[in-house]
């Protein structure tokens, strides 16, 4: 709200500041800026485009000639998309599976990294930065070194325990999960460090226990980077084609990344239903995109101590 | 309400760093008892220990009839308010206050009354709804003293509350605070290092220097019988002036070196008599000198004045004998200008005697 408000007074002030005293510097770099913004959106602007064009204007026109025919547009392809409803390894049985897997990943990360954050930060045992510092190292580690052992891995744990991870929704979200957490880690720790010892302090001779500090003081003033780390997490799993193309094999619920995958190889130009599928596919980060970024608040910490 | 008993308090840190070394204290039950000393002589952390923030290397805290070494800050029945205030910047102002209750499943009804009384006694009732980043800094303190007010603990512990505060504010809050002390009858462990707040504000000051005790008494008694030097030069401001004399044997005993003498009285003779002593260092007060000539015996030191402060009621003067400083306050009504020779001189139940290598107390004045 107060953001919302100082950003309405200041821009009227601005303006008028422009009118009065013309400085040319200003305008190139509007201009730059504008030009930069076109450049980064062209390619969105052109999905979007194709998917609302007829499937068969694809190899005919390009997209830009809507700009002088708009009457092509159309909702075809996102009908024609969505007819087969939730039938296994269709699209939105396939969106399903990918928020199936990204949600618990997710929040999985933020909450394990919180906690391993506060303990490494806030907890008194002797090797925290030790610890801390293998986590580091593990963040160079690559995706793909670990796919076969961890291939292996699941497979044995299969056949000790009767429990199938290969292959299963689990095994995915625990490799998830497993690769996100030092990343996690390392941002919730470089965060927590900023919080004053004095509060946690005082939050003891309030009274209140580790759990108490940690869900009542510690994680409401770190929510800026639980946030972030959230989206982070988030568009990395939704975006995620390697790690489910390894670990579903075998499943018939598909990713949406996989989806659009398979259509690529197997109809060659299959293009109307990567094009829109993908806008299906971007549509959900973008909402948690903005129903995140509230929590990108600046100065939480203000007023704590001094 | 509860006394509190230091018996050789020692906090020893990992390489063998003695913080606090053998601390015995005892604090009546609604007394208010300053430490005092420089930074870094271990005030701090015998608070903290008392607090149950820091192990207690080895001794015995008791609060009440309890031995608490082993209890966890909340089990204390304690509140501390620190120097920070370490406020918790996502809560209002009276959820801070009402944080502490809330932890310990007060009635809703009760916390919302003490709260409420807490706010009117520091002048808090406005700013109940706001942040601590919405308030001034003097406003701040007042909430973190209130989130100790509220808990109504047997035992207060203040860490130099008032050392983020400007001076008039400072003021304002040490008055506030010897307020709150009166009307809650609360025992109150107050830890600075400011001479003035400690003087002005406790029943008793606890002076620590080197995390050793060096004197403990009432605000009077370490002003009129420090037993070291340190103490005597601690308490008081400007601080006390030292020269070493040497003790001179022919005819009336006295002590003297370059531009300084100080003709002894019978009891202070006896008594470099008795210790056999050949030099002493010798202390007095700024407040205590005064221009002119001695009448009798007692102390006169011949300087040159180097600087006038005028402070409206009075006048610092700061001089030169022969390569020692010494500072006088004299009257703002003073003709000394800069560059004027001057004769100081202090009765001898002004000067203090200390022993030149253990620095205690001669005693005698």
């Amino acid at each position: 709200m107060s953001v919302a408000e100082a950003a309405g007074l200041a821009i009227p002030v601005r303006r008028r500041r422009l009118s009065i005293h013309f400085r040319p510097s200003r305008l190139v770099l509007n201009v730059v800026l504008v030009l930069v913004a076109i450049f980064w959106l062209v390619p969105t602007i052109s999905l979007t485009v194709i998917s609302f064009r007829p499937e068969g204007l694809f190899g005919i026109s390009g997209w830009w000639t809507v700009l002088t025919a708009p009457s092509q547009l159309t909702i075809q392809n996102y009908e024609t998309l969505l007819s087969t409803g939730f039938a296994t390894g269709g699209i939105l049985d396939s969106l399903v599976t990918t928020a199936a897997i990204t949600v618990p990943a997710t929040i999985l990360v933020t909450v394990l990294s919180s906690l391993a954050a506060y303990s490494l930060v806030f907890g008194r045992w002797r090797g925290r930065t030790a610890v801390f510092l293998v986590i580091v190292a593990l963040l160079v580690v690559p995706v793909q070194v670990a796919l076969i052992p961890v291939a292996q891995l699941y497979d044995a744990f299969g056949n000790l325990t009767g429990l199938k991870l290969f292959g299963s929704l689990p095994g995915v979200i625990i490799f998830h999960v497993a690769f996100g957490l030092p990343f996690g880690v390392f941002l919730m720790r470089n965060f927590y460090t900023g919080i004053p010892k004095d509060l946690l302090e005082a939050g003891r001779i309030d009274g209140a226990g580790e759990w108490t500090l940690f869900r009542r003081v510690v994680m409401p003033l770190g929510l800026p980077a639980a946030a972030s780390l959230a989206i982070f997490q988030f568009i990395w799993v939704w975006n995620d084609l390697l790690v489910g193309l390894v670990f579903l094999g075998g499943n018939p619920h598909h990713t949406l990344t996989i989806f659009l995958f398979s259509q690529t190889r197997t109809l060659a130009a299959n293009y109307w239903v990567i094009s829109t599928g993908a806008m299906i596919s971007i549509v959900v980060p973008l909402a948690i995109f903005f129903s995140f970024q509230r929590y990108f608040v600046r100065g939480v910490l203000a007023g704590a101590v001094k | 309400m509860a006394r509190v008993v230091l018996k050789d308090l020692t906090k020893r840190y990992a390489g063998g760093n003695l913080a606090v070394d053998r601390l015995n204290l005892e604090v009546a039950d609604g007394e208010f008892v300053c430490l005092v000393g420089p930074s870094g002589c271990g005030k701090t952390t015998a608070l903290r220990m008392i607090a149950g923030l820091e192990d207690i290397s080895s001794g015995q805290v008791s609060i009440g009839d309890k031995v608490v070494n082993m209890l966890p800050p909340r089990d204390r029945d304690i509140a501390l308010v620190f120097q920070s205030y370490a406020l918790y910047p996502h809560m209002s102002v009276y959820d801070n206050m009402a944080f502490g209750l809330k932890l310990r499943k007060t009635p809703k009804a009760d916390i919302e009354r003490s709260v409420r009384e807490a706010a009117r006694i520091l002048d808090l009732e406005r700013f109940l709804d706001r942040k601590p980043g919405q308030l001034s800094g003097g406003q701040r303190q007042r909430v973190a003293l209130g989130r100790a007010i509220v808990r109504e603990p047997a035992v207060f512990l203040m860490d130099e509350p008032l050392s983020n505060l400007d001076a008039k504010l400072r003021v304002q809050t040490r008055a506030e605070i010897a307020r709150l002390h009166q009307r809650l009858q609360a025992t109150m462990i107050y830890v600075t290092h400011d001479q003035v707040e400690a003087m002005t504000m406790a029943d008793r000051i606890a002076v620590i220097s080197n995390g050793v005790l060096q004197q403990v008494g009432t605000p009077k008694q370490l002003y009129e019988e420090p037993c070291n030097r340190f103490v005597a030069g601690f308490i008081g401001s400007p601080s006390m002036n030292f020269v070493e004399l040497k003790v001179q044997r022919e005819g009336v005993m006295r002590l003297v070196c370059e531009g300084t003498q100080v003709v002894l009285d019978d009891a202070m003779a006896a008594q470099l008599r008795h210790l056999g002593l050949e030099a002493a260092t010798v202390g007095v007060r700024p407040e205590h000198l005064r221009v002119g000539e001695p009448e009798g015996p007692g102390l006169r030191v011949s300087a040159t004045v180097d600087v006038v402060e005028f402070l409206g009621n009075d006048a610092l003067i700061h001089a030169a004998s022969e390569g020692r400083d010494v500072v006088a306050i004299v009257g703002a009504d003073t003709r000394l200008a800069v560059g004027d020779t001057v004769i100081l001189s202090a009765a001898p139940r002004h000067v203090y005697l200390f022993e030149p290598q253990s620095e205690m107390s001669l005693g005698a004045r």
